[in-house]
C-alpha cells in the first residue's frame, strides 16, 4: 500500500469516526455507550454475529457484482433490480423443488444467477448497439424490476393461503439451515467469501481479468491491442448481473424463504457503496461489505439501547463514499 | 375541477419540478441520480418548517433552499471536484435517506403518531398557485434554453464542453449553476408533496419519484415541453391506480402503472437515434 493510499485510508477512517460521533452527540447520547451498543449488536454474541454475517452475504455478492462491472468500465447501477430479479426467479422455481435438497438448491441458485444476468440484457444491448449510457438504462430497469416484484407477489407467484401479498414458501428441506445449532449463519456466507476469492483471482491473475481491466481502463487502447472490447464489456455486465441475481437467490434460499413486496430497501445501492469504499477490488469490497453489514446489524441494538436512530447505518456509508471519491478523485474511464 | 384530474395534477407536480431541474443539469453535461435524495431533503425541510409553525408557502420556500444547498454540495463534490457524478449520486441517496430518517426520528421520537402540517390554499382552477407555476417551468425552460445566452452556454457545456472552455468560459461554473437550479427544483418537488397531497413526513416518502423524474427526462429526450404531458401521464396513471385499488378492481394489474414510466423511457431510448438523444458530454468531467 502506497503512502498516499495509507494517508487516504486514515483520513477516511478519521472522517467517518468524526461523522459518527457528531451524529451520536446530535441524538443526545454518549459516543462510548453508542459504540458499545453497536459492537454488542453486531459482534458481541453468536446471535449478533449471525445477524451481521446474514446481512453480509448478499452485500458481499452485490459488491462483487459492482467490482466486476466497474473494473471493466461498465457503470452498472442496476444491481438493485438484478438482485430483485434473482430473488423473483428463486421464489418462482423454489416452491416446485422438493426432492433432493442439494440439486434443488443448485437449480434455484442457477435460476437466480441466470435471471440476474438476463436482467442486464436490455442495458447491454442499449449500451453496445445504441450507445446509451448504462446508468440511464439500469436506473430505468430498477424501476421496472421493482414493479415486477409488486406484480409477481400479487399475481402469478401469490401464495393463495396467505392474506398478505407474498409468494409461496420454499420447502423446509430445501431452505438452508444454520451451520451451528442456535446460530443464524448458513453455508451462504462461506460461499459468498469463496466467490470473493474467485472474483479476485479471475480479475487479478488470469488473462480474462487482464483483458477486462484493459477494456475498463481504456476501450480505445484495448481495441488497439486487438481485444474485442464490446464482448468484454458485455460479458462483465452479464457476470455482474449474475452475481447480483445470486445475491437475491441466496436471500430467498437462506433468509426469507419467499418473495414479498418491497423485497429490498436499496441493498443494491449499498453494494455499490461497498465496492467504492473498497477501492473497486474484490478484497476491499468484501471488507467494506462486512463493515456495512455490521453497522446495519449493530445500529438496531444502538437505537434500542441509546436512542440513536438506526438510520445512521445509511448515513455513514454514504458519507464515507463521498469522502473516498473526493479524496481519490477517481475519474471514470473514457467513454468508448 | 373534478377529483380525478385534480389528484392527477397534484401527483404530477413533484415530478415535473424534479424532472425540469434534472433536465437542466443533464443538458449541462452532468447528471444527478441522487434527485430522489434531494427530494427527500426538500420534503423533510418543508415538514420541519411546518412543524415549527411556518405557513405552507414558507415551508415550500425552505424546501427549495434545502434543495439548492443539496445542489451546492453536488456541485462541489461532483462538478468542481471532478469526481464521477453517478457515484456521487449513489452515495447522495444513501446520505439523504439516512439523514432525513435520522432527523425525523429525533424530531418525532418513537411515538409513531402522524404529525400533520398545513397545506397550500387553492386558487386558480381549484389548484394551489405553486402547482400551476410548476407546470409553467418547462415552458420557461423551453424558451430560456433556446433563446438566452445562459441557455446556449448550458447546451454548449453539455454538447461541446471543450469548445466552451476554449472560449474562456468555465464549464464548472455553468454546470454548478445548473446543479443549484436542479437541487432547488428537486427540493421544491419534495416540498410540494408535503404542502399538497401528503402533509407529513415518512421515511423514504418520495417513494422513487426522484428516479421517475430521471425516467421522464429520458422519455422526453431532454426536451422541456415534453415533460408536461409525460408527467401528467404518470400522475394520471398513479391517480388511476389509486382509484382502481380503492374500488378493489384487478382488471389491470396495477403494477403495470408502476412499471409504465420505466418501460416508456426504455422504449424511447431504444427507438431514438444517437444515444437516445442524450447530451454528448453527459457524465464526462469538465475540461
Amino acid at each position: 500500500m502506497s503512502r498516499r493510499r495509507l494517508l487516504l485510508a486514515a483520513a477516511v477512517a478519521g472522517g467517518s469516526a468524526a461523522a459518527f460521533v457528531g451524529l451520536v452527540l446530535l441524538a443526545g447520547a454518549s459516543p462510548a455507550d453508542a459504540l458499545t451498543a453497536l459492537g454488542e449488536g453486531s459482534l458481541g454474541s453468536p446471535a449478533a454475529l449471525g445477524e451481521t454475517l446474514t446481512r453480509a452475504t448478499s452485500l458481499v455478492l452485490l459488491a462483487l457484482g459492482a467490482v466486476v462491472a466497474f473494473r471493466s468500465g461498465v457503470l452498472n447501477i442496476g444491481l438493485e433490480g438484478q438482485f430483485l430479479m434473482g430473488a423473483s426467479a428463486a421464489a418462482a422455481v423454489g416452491p416446485a423443488l422438493a426432492a433432493a435438497p442439494l440439486s434443488a438448491r443448485l437449480a434455484l441458485l442457477f435460476a437466480a444467477a441466470a435471471a440476474g444476468a438476463l436482467a442486464t440484457a436490455p442495458a447491454v444491448w442499449l449500451a453496445e448497439r445504441r450507445g446509451v449510457p448504462p446508468v440511464l438504462s439500469t436506473i430505468l430497469l430498477n424501476l421496472v424490476a421493482a414493479a415486477a416484484v409488486t406484480w409477481l407477489v400479487r399475481g402469478p407467484l401469490k401464495d393463495p393461503g396467505a392474506d398478505y401479498p407474498q409468494s409461496r414458501p420454499l420447502a423446509a428441506a430445501v431452505r438452508l439451515a444454520p451451520l451451528l445449532d442456535g446460530g443464524r449463519t448458513t453455508a451462504a456466507f462461506p460461499v459468498a467469501l469463496l466467490l470473493a476469492v474467485a472474483v479476485a483471482a479471475v480479475l487479478e491473475r488470469t488473462p480474462v481479468g487482464l483483458k477486462l481491466r484493459a477494456a475498463g481502463a481504456s476501450p480505445a487502447a484495448a481495441r488497439a491491442m486487438g481485444l474485442d472490447d464490446t464482448a468484454l464489456r458485455a460479458g462483465a455486465f452479464l457476470a455482474s448481473g449474475a452475481l447480483a441475481g445470486l445475491a437475491g437467490g441466496f436471500e430467498v434460499l437462506a433468509v426469507t424463504g419467499r418473495l414479498f413486496d418491497p423485497f429490498s430497501s436499496g441493498v443494491g445501492y449499498l453494494g455499490i457503496a461497498a465496492a467504492l469504499l473498497g477501492g473497486t477490488g474484490a478484497g476491499g469490497a468484501t471488507g467494506a461489505a462486512l463493515f456495512f453489514a455490521a453497522l446495519g446489524a449493530g445500529s438496531g441494538a444502538m437505537q434500542r439501547d441509546t436512542g440513536v436512530p438506526s438510520a445512521i447505518a445509511a448515513v455513514v456509508p454514504g458519507l464515507l463514499v463521498l469522502a473516498v471519491l473526493l479524496a481519490s478523485r477517481r475519474l471514470r474511464p473514457e467513454p468508448p | 375541477m373534478s377529483g380525478f384530474a385534480e389528484i392527477a395534477i397534484l401527483l404530477a407536480a413533484p415530478l415535473v419540478l424534479a424532472a425540469a431541474g434534472e433536465l437542466v443539469l443533464e443538458r449541462s453535461g452532468s447528471i444527478q441520480i441522487g434527485a430522489e435524495g434531494t427530494m427527500l431533503i426538500g420534503a423533510f425541510a418543508a415538514f420541519s418548517a411546518g412543524r415549527a409553525g411556518a405557513g405552507p408557502g414558507a415551508a415550500l420556500v425552505l424546501g427549495i433552499l434545502a434543495g439548492a444547498a443539496s445542489g451546492a454540495v453536488f456541485a462541489l463534490v461532483a462538478i468542481a471536484g471532478r469526481t464521477d457524478p453517478i457515484l456521487v449520486g449513489t452515495a447522495w441517496n444513501l446520505v439523504a435517506f439516512g439523514a432525513t430518517a435520522f432527523a425525523y426520528r429525533l424530531v418525532a421520537g418513537a411515538t409513531g403518531s402522524v404529525l400533520e402540517v398545513a397545506t397550500l390554499p387553492r386558487s386558480l382552477f381549484g389548484l394551489p398557485a405553486a402547482v400551476t407555476l410548476a407546470f409553467l417551468l418547462p415552458l420557461v425552460l423551453h424558451v430560456g434554453i433556446a433563446r438566452t445566452r445562459a441557455g446556449l452556454r448550458l447546451v454548449a457545456a453539455g454538447e461541446t464542453p471543450d469548445a466552451l472552455h476554449a472560449q474562456g468560459i468555465s464549464v464548472v461554473a455553468v454546470r454548478s449553476g445548473a446543479s443549484l437550479f436542479a437541487g432547488a427544483a428537486a427540493g421544491a418537488g419534495g416540498a410540494i408533496l408535503v404542502v399538497t397531497v401528503s402533509p407529513t413526513f415518512v421515511e423514504g416518502m418520495t417513494a422513487g419519484r426522484g428516479f421517475l423524474a430521471l425516467a421522464l427526462v429520458v422519455f422526453s429526450r431532454w426536451r422541456p415541453l415534453w415533460l408536461i404531458p409525460a408527467s401528467l401521464l404518470i400522475g394520471g396513471a398513479t391517480a388511476l391506480q389509486f382509484r382502481l385499488q380503492a374500488a378493489g378492481s384487478t382488471a389491470i394489474p396495477w403494477a403495470f402503472f408502476v412499471a409504465l414510466p420505466g418501460l416508456l423511457a426504455l422504449l424511447a431510448l431504444a427507438v431514438s437515434p444517437g444515444r437516445g438523444g442524450a447530451p454528448k458530454a453527459l457524465g464526462a468531467p469538465a475540461p
